[in-house]
């Protein structure tokens, strides 16, 4: 056995050496080196003893008093507001018709890109309102992000299954009205797709199986696969922006490359994983107070029905008129802004490529968190969000017909 | 919320006081800090009581929500450098160096106990949780991943940077000897 380092010497410490513990055990009794090296260990970790107490502490938590007050105290700011009951009655169904606001104005938000983006093509000063409208389509997961905040820890009662299906609707609006619209003209389709959801979130649900660590790791491993062609579409996406012809280039080089059919059986494989186990996992992540947690189950449920809907969409339905597709098109600036059914499709590139950014992102820290500090973490977190935003800038500007070069 | 529903939260947690005013002692390492990250997590208790709904232990939900408090208060006092002013290990070394160096005196001495105090006081909030829960509360690193809401090897390498700095706070003591 080779000799063992500092973190396998603390593990064995404290007994977390887990199978190898047995011949761990048996290397240190064999070898003086790493012997000395754990007696130094626990030399050192034996000496670290509890904080102790003094007398009066000890006393301390007896003293209910001031707790007491504070909890009156909140318990009487609360009620005062409307009435205890009423208060969290009324929250709740703010929250709920919140939530579900967002998928129910989704088709309105889109009518108001689209006529704002004709008024910034004749007047620049518009565009500040095109940024605005935008923003409102693209509003939905940050919606659910705050809502899912402040969601009860099970699905027993319906307001939470309202909330939770109202949050996962509002994020996935984008990529779903795209699906749905496909099925017939007129706004029936989307509503009909709202209103199911909605009766839904009245059944229980059946309790799910508590482990997802298997679920985690093959998910993982489709995603580093997939991972790398998403990427190479984000990137020439924000190339796109600087200039359309090499944009065209690299596009007509990964399309060859993706429509090989062992390529292409791999893309459309891990994409079905990736659906299947972020299904499977799918409200677990959920969970008040977690943000980053919640941001990461948000970013999820986005990609599953973008990913459906962008690499499955060819199987299922064939494009509805006047929708073009910006993978099919050809060469020549790209202008979702251009036709009203093609504004769609802004919302949708632009949230999906956030929530690729964003979902990486979250693993990304939660794993740079084994190997550097966490302040390092922070700065370099902060730092990545300001990249990933400019990137959606960046596409944002080329989806919408602005070029450095044609 | 009434006054009656204060008295049965009150009532309800009773038993866990001591236990959480203990934990959150052991890992801010001060009396005062130690209290306002146990009001911090009842009120907060007892504000989102209606999450609880009895479906896992109380104890377990009121540790997770005091871990999460005393990471919250950590990081606050590192943001307040008026009030987070660690005394350098190098000074405190000095002084413990000072002393008597018999090895058995050392062990009970104030002065290590100081040495400790001040690389606790190094350590990130994170390290510094995850080290207390592992360290005195002889919780499996497993459990402390949940606790905190990290994954098991980022608790592990936590943990292993906090050992790190212990040893090099204490190394003076030893090779003073």
């Amino acid at each position: 056995m080779r000799h063992l380092n500092d973190d396998d010497l603390v593990l064995h410490y404290y007994g977390e050496d887990g199978p190898e513990m047995v011949a761990v055990e048996r290397h240190l009794q064999s070898c003086a080196q790493c012997m000395d090296a754990y007696d130094a260990l626990t030399r050192t970790l034996n000496v670290v003893t509890p904080p102790e107490t003094t007398p009066e502490t000890e006393g301390a938590p007896d003293d209910q008093s001031e707790l007491r007050q504070l909890l009156r105290e909140s318990s009487r700011s609360r009620s005062s507001r409307a009435g205890a009951g009423m208060a969290s009655w009324h929250a709740e169904a703010g929250a709920i018709a919140l939530v579900w606001l967002v998928p129910v104005l989704y088709p309105l938000s889109l009518l108001t890109v689209y006529i704002s983006g004709e008024w910034a093509h004749d007047h620049i000063a518009a565009a500040a309102l095109l940024v605005l409208t935008v923003l409102w389509a693209c509003a939905g997961p940050l919606v659910a992000i705050g809502i899912l905040h402040g969601i009860a820890d099970s699905f027993n009662h319906a307001s939470t299954r309202l909330r939770a299906l109202g949050s996962l609707m509002a994020v996935i609006s984008p990529p779903l009205f795209l699906l749905v619209s496909r099925l017939g003209p007129g706004l029936w389709p989307w509503y009909g797709a709202v209103s199911l959801a909605a009766v839904v979130a009245l059944f229980p649900w059946p309790e799910t199986a508590p482990s997802t660590v298997r679920l985690l790791f093959v998910h993982r491993l489709s995603a580093l696969l997939l991972g790398v062609f998403v990427l190479g579409h984000v990137i020439n996406q924000a190339i796109a922006f600087f200039s359309v012809p090499s944009y065209a280039a690299v596009r007509s080089v990964m399309r060859l490359a993706s429509q090989q059919s062992v390529s292409y059986g791999v893309i459309v494989s891990s994409v079905a994983i990736q659906m299947v186990t972020g299904a499977a996992m799918g409200m677990k992540r959920v969970q008040a107070g977690a943000v980053v947690r919640n941001l990461q189950a948000v970013s999820g449920w986005y990609l599953a029905v973008f990913l459906l809907s962008h690499v499955f969409s060819g199987f299922l339905f064939s494009p509805p008129p006047g929708v073009i597709r910006v993978a099919a098109a050809t060469s020549g600036p790209l202008n979702l802004l251009a036709s009203a059914a093609a504004t769609a499709q802004l919302p949708y590139y632009l949230l999906g490529v956030a929530a690729f950014l964003f979902h990486v992102g979250v693993y990304a820290r939660l794993t740079a968190l084994a190997y550097l500090a966490e302040a390092s973490v922070r700065r370099l977190s902060y730092a990545a969000v300001l990249v990933a935003t400019t990137i959606v800038v960046t596409i944002g500007l080329s989806l919408c017909g602005v070029h450095l070069l044609w | 919320m009434n006054d009656r529903d204060v008295e049965a939260f009150l009532a309800l947690i009773e038993r866990h006081r001591r236990y959480m005013y203990n934990l959150a002692f052991r890992i801010t390492g001060n009396e005062q800090d130690a209290k306002d990250v146990v009001q911090d997590s009842l009120l907060n208790a007892f504000v989102h009581f209606d999450r609880f709904e009895g479906r896992a232990d109380l104890r377990t939900w009121l540790n997770r929500i005091l871990v999460n408090s005393a990471l919250d208060h950590l990081r606050g006092l590192r943001r307040r450098p008026d009030v987070h002013d660690p005394r350098p290990i190098s000074d405190v070394a000095d002084t413990a160096a000072s002393a008597s160096p018999d090895p058995e005196r050392l062990v009970a001495s104030a002065d290590c106990r100081r040495l400790v105090r001040a690389a606790m006081e190094e350590m990130s909030p994170l390290e510094r949780v995850t080290f207390a829960l592992r360290h005195f509360e002889g919780r499996s690193i497993e459990e402390i991943a949940q606790t905190v809401g990290i994954g098991s090897n980022a608790a592990k390498q936590h943990i292993f940077r906090a050992v790190r700095k212990l040893r090099l706070a204490l190394k003076s003591h030893w090779s003073g000897q």
